[in-house]
C-alpha cells in the first residue's frame, strides 16, 4: 500500500460512541473521536469536562460502560499495544525520600538497561544516549527525579516514553507546572521531536492559548466531542464559548502561519 | 571466645532480617507505607494469642497469617469503602491489639509472654526462626531485586506503570504480601512495637547520604544488618529487650548520616 496514503488515511486513535458515568454521573456521553495518523493535536476542555476520563480510556486504566476504542489500527489498549505507545504523566507521584536519579528512571523502562544495578553507569549513558541527546537532559543524568523543576521533569518524562519508539504519544496538561518562558520552549521541542519521529502526539490541556501554534486541529471536548477542526475554527466556535462559559475570551491570534501537519 | 547457642541464634536471625528489612524499606518509606508496616506488625499479636489459644508451642505460623490477613483486609477495605487509608489502618490496628490482648489475659500464664512480643526477646529465637528467616531472606530477597525496576515504576507512577505493561494490581498485593512476611518474622526481635524501626530508619538513615536509588539501597541494606546485628550484641551484656537495642543502635546511625551528609554538603560547597 502506498506510504503517503496511509498516512493520510490511517487513525492512530478511533473512539466511537464512547459512555462513562464514574459515581453515578455521565461524564463521557457518547464521544466520537478520530485522530489521523502522523498528526500533532490538542485535545482541550474546561476542567470537569471529562478530559482525565478520556485520556484513562485510551490509555486503559478506565473501562468505558459502552463504546469503543480503537488505537493504532489494532484494537482496544491491551498490552501489546501499550508498548507502542507513550504516556507523559502532568506529574510523578515521587516521595523526596526516594533517591532515583534520572539516569535511573530511565534504566528501568527499557529492556535494554534493565539490569542497570549492576552495571556501570558510563555503560548506561551509552545505551541511553540516543534519546538523551535529543531531549537536552544529559545535564540531569545524576539528579534524582523528586528535585526536578516542572520544565526538567517534563524532558525528562518526554524522553523516558521516547526510549520505547512509541508511535502514538499522549501528554496530560504537559506545561502545567512549567513558567512561561518554559513553555514555549518546551512546545518548540515538541514540534521538533514530532516532526522527526513523524508519531501522533496527542496534547491533552485545559489551556487554550498554546492550541493555537502547535496543534494542527484541535478536538473540544465538553462529555462530548463539542467541536473540532483547525485551531482558529474551533476558537471561534460558539459551542466552546458555551464549553468554557461566557467569560472565556479566546487568545488573540496575530502572527498568521500554517497550521498544516508540517508538510510531511 | 564461646558464643551461647540462643544468642548466635539471635544474631544470625538479625543478619538475615536486617538487611532485608532496610532493602525493602526503600520502597516502604517511598511509597509512605510505615504505618501500614505498623499495622500489619500490630495485628500479629492476635496472631500470637490465637496461636497460644490453639495450644501451639510455637505461635509463628498464626502470628504470620493473621498479618497477612489483617494487610488483605486493609486492601480489600480501601478498594470497597470510601473510608481513608489512615482510618482503615488505624481502625484494624487497635482492633487486633484489642483482640489480642482479650484472648490473652483470658489464657492462663501467658501474660509474661506478652512482653517478649512487645518488645523483642532474643531468648525467644529458635533454630527454626533463624532458619525461616534465612529462606525468606533469600526469597523476598530475590524477588524484591527481580522485580526492582516494575517496583521503582509504581513508585514513580503507578498509571505509568500500568501503561508499561507492569501488572500493577498483582505487583502491589504481592509487595504487601512480602513485606507483611519480613515485618511479622521481625517481631521476634524488635517486637511489635518497635518493628517498623529496623523497616523506616535504614532507607531514612540511606537517603542522606545516598546520590541515586542504587546507592540508597546498598546503604539501606548495609545499614540494616549493621542495626540489627549490633542491636542483638548489646542487647546481652545490657541485659536489655532486643527491641529498644536495635532502634537505638539504628537512631545513633540515623543521627550519624545526618551528620555525614552535611560534612557532604559542606565539602561540596568548599570545592
Amino acid at each position: 500500500m502506498d506510504i503517503a496514503f496511509r498516512s493520510q488515511k490511517s487513525a492512530a486513535v478511533e473512539v466511537q460512541d464512547l459512555h462513562v458515568r464514574l459515581g453515578g454521573n455521565p461524564v463521557l456521553r457518547g464521544v466520537n473521536l478520530r485522530i489521523e495518523a502522523g498528526r500533532m493535536v490538542a485535545l482541550i476542555g474546561p476542567n470537569g469536562s471529562g478530559k482525565t476520563t478520556l485520556l484513562r480510556c485510551l490509555l486503559g486504566l478506565q473501562k468505558p460502560d459502552s463504546g469503543s476504542v480503537r488505537l493504532l489500527q489494532e484494537g482496544p489498549p491491551g498490552p501489546g499495544i501499550l508498548k507502542r505507545m507513550g504516556y507523559v504523566p502532568q506529574r510523578l507521584q515521587l516521595d523526596p525520600s526516594f533517591m532515583l536519579t534520572v539516569r535511573e528512571f530511565l534504566a528501568i523502562r527499557r529492556p535494554l538497561t534493565a539490569s542497570w544495578f549492576w552495571r556501570p553507569s558510563r555503560q548506561i549513558d551509552a545505551l541511553l544516549h540516543e534519546a538523551v541527546g535529543e531531549m537536552d537532559v544529559t545535564r540531569l543524568l545524576d539528579r534524582p527525579v523528586a528535585g526536578l523543576s516542572g520544565g526538567q521533569l517534563q524532558r525528562v518524562l518526554i524522553c523516558s516514553s521516547l526510549l520505547n519508539e512509541p508511535e502514538l504519544l499522549l501528554l496530560d496538561e504537559p506545561t502545567a507546572g512549567v513558567d512561561t518562558p518554559g513553555e514555549a520552549d518546551f512546545y518548540e521541542l515538541i514540534a521538533e521531536v514530532h516532526r522527526r519521529r513523524r508519531l501522533t502526539v496527542v496534547l491533552v490541556s485545559h489551556d487554550l492559548s498554546m492550541v493555537y501554534r502547535h496543534a494542527s486541529r484541535v478536538y473540544a471536548l465538553n462529555g462530548v466531542i463539542c467541536c473540532e477542526g483547525a485551531p482558529e475554527e474551533v476558537m471561534n466556535a460558539e459551542s466552546l464559548r458555551q464549553a468554557y462559559g461566557i467569560h472565556f475570551t479566546p487568545y488573540q491570534h496575530q502572527h498568521p502561519h500554517s497550521h498544516g501537519s508540517h508538510g510531511h | 571466645m564461646d558464643i551461647e547457642p540462643f544468642m548466635l541464634r539471635a544474631v544470625l536471625t538479625a543478619l538475615f532480617l536486617g538487611p532485608l528489612c532496610g532493602f525493602i524499606g526503600v520502597f516502604v518509606t517511598a511509597r509512605r507505607m510505615s504505618f501500614f508496616s505498623d499495622t500489619v506488625a500490630h495485628a500479629a499479636l492476635a496472631g500470637v494469642a490465637l496461636g497460644f489459644w490453639l495450644g501451639l508451642p510455637d505461635p509463628t505460623v498464626p502470628m504470620i497469617l493473621f498479618s497477612l490477613l489483617i494487610a488483605g483486609l486493609i486492601l480489600w477495605l480501601k478498594e470497597r469503602t470510601a473510608l481513608l487509608n489512615d482510618t482503615i489502618m488505624a481502625l484494624l490496628l487497635s482492633g487486633s491489639v484489642a483482640l489480642g490482648m482479650v484472648i490473652l489475659s483470658l489464657l492462663k500464664g501467658y501474660r509474661g509472654e506478652l512482653d517478649r512480643y512487645l518488645f523483642g526477646d532474643i531468648l525467644s529465637v529458635g533454630w527454626s526462626d533463624a532458619a525461616l528467616a534465612l529462606v525468606v531472606l533469600i526469597t523476598v530477597g530475590s524477588v524484591l531485586f527481580w522485580k526492582l525496576n516494575a517496583l521503582a515504576l509504581l513508585t514513580a507512577h503507578s498509571d505509568l506503570a500500568h501503561v508499561s505493561g507492569i501488572p500493577v494490581r498483582w505487583l502491589n498485593y504481592g509487595f504487601v504480601a512480602l513485606l507483611t512476611v519480613t515485618v511479622a518474622l521481625s517481631i521476634r526481635l524488635l517486637g511489635i512495637i518497635l518493628v517498623t524501626s529496623l523497616v523506616v530508619i535504614p532507607p531514612a538513615a540511606a537517603r542522606n547520604l545516598a546520590r541515586s536509588l542504587r546507592q540508597q539501597i546498598l546503604l539501606s541494606l548495609f545499614l540494616g544488618l549493621i542495626g540489627a546485628g549490633g542491636g542483638v550484641v548489646l542487647s546481652y551484656p545490657l541485659n536489655l529487650p532486643s527491641g529498644p537495642c536495635i532502634t537505638l543502635t539504628l537512631a545513633g546511625l540515623f543521627i550519624l548520616s545526618l551528620v555525614g551528609s552535611r560534612l557532604q554538603r559542606a565539602s561540596q560547597n568548599a570545592s
